[in-house]
């Protein structure tokens, strides 16, 4: 069994890598990526003027061939994807600063150190002006120059990606994108864990109860009513409750949006947790409401389909307790599929909420990354990325973890 | 079977012998069986009615929404500009039709190159007493025609008249279009497509799914991995950021989406046979020499199919809610097409200042018609349970 996990656990890498590298190609290689755009809004920005001159219709060669070498080089899109993709990771060594320099000038480069270029027969030379040791780690390129001077461009190169922590920084905040992550981290974490709490046990409890009843009126209507609540996504529920609850129009119960009151951090303790409360109550319902049907229907059905067992006919034939025959026998291996949800579920509940955020005006990790869709902040998007497949492959160990804890008979191999 | 092994055991004037004498009443199949159990769950097939119903109907909605005239008669010759616009709109054969397309001053209404305005066109010809005649639709309102259209306005109230007079059902939007009548589109747009997002789904999940299932082993573990890269990418957020970059049309929004949600069908197959394969009679059939792909199509499939029933309406359902979240971001089928997920954006933004009825309107479609296929599905899963009438003893 606990190979089992660990070989699971060594899984994921691969998982993993898989994933980041299918979402990497295909935001890389989608026409219109973060170069095209770039190049774009350079052409119309260089179009403009040309139209202005009448030179309409030919706005496409305007951009000097060196510009847009360096809008590739800053892109990285001068490298194979596979590279890229790997300097991403933070495998690959990548370009972390660069600088232009004269040859036989002294330049500075940053944290007090400064370089000369040497001319060698061979090409440059880059040494430390002060010992003359050559620079380590420092690489030269010659520059092309449209004025005849001879420039060079001198950079370092070093390992730095998602595996070093990196996660580049973000376009539109310029923060690195983990800091900005990791500061709304908690208002996610805390919808997505209430919202998990509570879809779980309230919906245990009724679809036992629903399959206890079945086809009774009770069972009917609480049907109806899960199933009218499944249908609808969270997010358009959600905005339905602030139509109703949180505008003039209807009956103004709650905020509309937010996470805390403007003066949350004046308030006394305990108002400060009604406050929350407050702002909590319609997303919560808006989280819990997609797997609250599913999994109640699921457990009324896995329950359903164990009573008619012949098991369950042998415990009642023996002359057991109704209750205890449920409780029991049958509850016990009704809870398995429920259980198998568990990393699904959480992954839903931590990643899958972008939406609800957005609709809320919650602050939170998914209206960030939402917003770097609009913003085409492509640090942002992929972080997020990494933070839902990692939340979701942990997700999954997680299922099989539970699964084999309720039910013994499962012998991973 | 089992149970007419029973029947026949206990009913002692009827030995089976004697049934070829007489001929025997045909057993129902078990999908005729199936059908009426179906058809005995009232919320089920009643919904299933309105459902098609509404759909079938959806198909005539450019006879019965739709700014064109249904009837124009000018100077002695008639004309149908609707019902041209409504074959133009069949799927596949629309493109044999001619344009739907008649100018103002066509029929006669001074100054007026560009498409004709019906409305306007009736009260003129109403006005000048000649034997010219149109006939429009029952609600005379496209779901594309905005404030640039004369006799539209923004933001009119439910059953608020506009400034030419006819009463607005649902009132109109920011751009003031029409509210109703693109409710009433976007229910076509959105079924359509996700049933044919689910069909698609299955072609692909299906198949593969039995394949894991079955086969298991080294191609299972291998082609599992694969899987489980597909179903870890959060494939929404993907296809919301693809959709951001490439502006996709219905077909490759189609494709797009069919992309990634093949797999939850996959999965639930693949565990189907998966726990098939391991009873009694596949091994019996198997040691008798029955060739595999019949074991499995013919002998498991049937047992597996209780979650292919079940999971498809629901598989329509995510498909609706996926086009309709993709829509809501603004990333979804190219503007103007009329759109649940665009109008409720629209609505999230006019919320505060109190235009309800932006929301509430493709709310309680959406709503509806969600709610309707879950119904559905549920009463078909009930139909095709085997075990439909076990009870708690």
């Amino acid at each position: 069994m606990r190979e089992y996990f660990l070989r699971r656990l060594l899984l994921t890498i691969p998982t993993f890598l898989g994933a980041t590298l299918l979402v990497f190609v295909i935001i890389q290689l989608a026409p219109g990526g973060p170069l095209e755009q770039q190049i774009m809004a350079l052409r119309m920005a260089m179009g403009g003027e040309a139209a202005a001159g009448g030179v309409a219709g030919q706005t496409g060669a305007m951009i000097p061939e060196s510009a847009l070498q360096e809008l590739r080089r800053y892109y990285g899109f001068d490298k194979p994807i596979l590279i890229r993709y790997l300097s991403w990771l933070g495998v690959w060594p990548r370009e972390l600063e660069s600088y232009i320099a004269v040859p036989g000038r002294i330049r500075n480069i940053g944290e007090g150190r400064q370089a000369l270029v040497e001319k060698t027969p061979e090409g440059y030379r880059l040494i430390d002006p002060a010992t003359s040791a050559p620079l380590v780690g420092w690489y030269v390129e010659q520059q092309p120059s449209e004025r005849g001077e001879e420039r060079v461009r001198i950079y370092r190169t070093g390992f730095s990606g998602i595996l070093t922590g990196n996660f580049g920084r973000s376009y539109t905040y310029n923060e690195p994108v983990m800091h900005l992550i990791l500061q709304r981290l908690p208002v996610s974490l805390q919808f997505g864990l209430i919202g998990f709490i509570l879809s779980y046990s309230i919906c245990i409890y009724l679809g036992i109860q629903k399959a206890l009843s079945h086809g009774t009126p009770f069972d009917l209507i609480s049907s109806t009513l899960v199933f009218i609540g499944y249908s609808i996504p969270g997010w358009a529920l959600g905005a339905f409750l602030l139509m109703l609850f949180g505008t003039q129009s209807f009956v103004e119960l709650f905020p509309l949006g937010g996470f805390q009151s403007e003066n949350y951090e004046h308030l006394p303790l305990l108002e400060k947790i009604l406050d929350r409360a407050w702002h909590f109550v319609l997303p919560t319902i808006a989280y819990t409401v997609g797997s609250f049907a599913s999994l109640t229907v699921l457990m009324k059905n896995s329950l359903l389909e164990n009573l008619s067992q012949d098991y369950i006919r042998t415990a009642f034939a023996k002359g057991l307790s109704e209750r205890r025959v449920i409780w029991l026998h049958a509850l016990r291996n009704s809870i398995i599929p429920i259980t198998a949800n568990i990393g699904y579920i959480i992954g839903l509940f931590l990643a899958g909420s972008y939406l609800i955020e957005l609709v809320f005006n919650i602050e939170g990790v998914g209206k960030l990354s939402i917003e770097a869709v609009f913003a085409r902040d492509y640090p942002i998007v992929f972080g997020f990325t990494v933070l839902a497949v990692s939340v979701r492959l942990f997700g999954a160990i997680l299922s099989d973890l539970a699964l084999a804890l309720v039910d013994p008979r499962i012998r991973f191999k | 079977m089992a149970a007419r092994l029973i029947e026949w055991r206990t009913s002692p004037g009827a030995p089976p012998e004697a049934s070829d004498a007489q001929e025997p009443t045909p057993s129902l199949g078990i999908y005729q069986r199936r059908w009426r159990k179906f058809r005995s769950l009232k919320r089920g097939y009643f919904s299933l009615q309105v459902l098609t119903g509404a759909y079938v109907l959806s198909f005539l909605l450019p006879l019965l929404v739709n700014n064109k005239a249904i009837v124009v008669r000018y100077e002695g010759r008639w004309y149908f500009p609707a019902v041209q616009s409504w074959l133009v709109s069949l799927p596949l054969v629309g493109g044999l039709f001619g344009s739907d397309f008649y100018s103002g001053e066509f029929f006669g209404q001074q100054g007026n190159p560009g498409e004709c305005n019906y409305r306007l066109l009736q009260k003129q010809y109403a006005a000048d007493g000649s034997m010219n005649l149109v006939i429009l639709p029952p609600y005379p309102y496209s779901p594309i025609e905005d404030v640039t259209i004369e006799g539209n306005a923004a933001f009119l109230a439910p059953l608020e008249r506009g400034p030419d007079g006819f009463p607005r059902l649902l009132g109109t939007d920011d751009r003031g279009r029409d509210v109703f009548a693109r409710m009433a589109y976007g229910f076509q747009i959105s079924l359509s497509f996700a049933l044919i997002l689910a069909l698609l789904e299955y072609l692909v999940g299906v198949p593969i799914g039995a394949a894991l299932g079955f086969f298991g082993g080294r191609f299972d573990i291998l082609a599992q991995r694969l899987i489980e890269i597909w179903a870890t990418v959060p494939f929404l957020f993907l296809v919301i950021i693809v959709a951001s970059i490439v502006r996709p049309d219905f077909i490759l929004l189609l494709l797009l989406l069919a992309l990634f949600t093949w797999v939850g069908i996959t999965v639930l197959i693949r565990a189907e046979f998966y726990r098939e394969k391991a009873k009694d009679y596949v091994a019996a059939a198997l040691a008798i020499g029955v060739p595999r792909w019949k074991v499995m199509f013919k002998h498991i499939l049937p047992n597996a199919l209780v979650p292919i029933i079940t999971y498809f309406p629901f598989s329509v359902v995510a498909g609706i809610g996926a086009l309709v979240s993709l829509d809501f971001l603004g990333f979804g089928l190219p503007p103007p097409t009329p759109s649940w997920g665009e109008m409720m954006s629209v609505g999230l933004q006019h919320l505060a200042t109190g235009k309800w009825w932006l929301m509430l309107s493709p709310m309680m479609a959406l709503f509806l018609t969600l709610t309707l296929i879950v119904f559905i599905g549920e009463s078909v899963r009930e139909a095709f349970d085997p075990r439909a009438f076990s009870r708690l003893r």
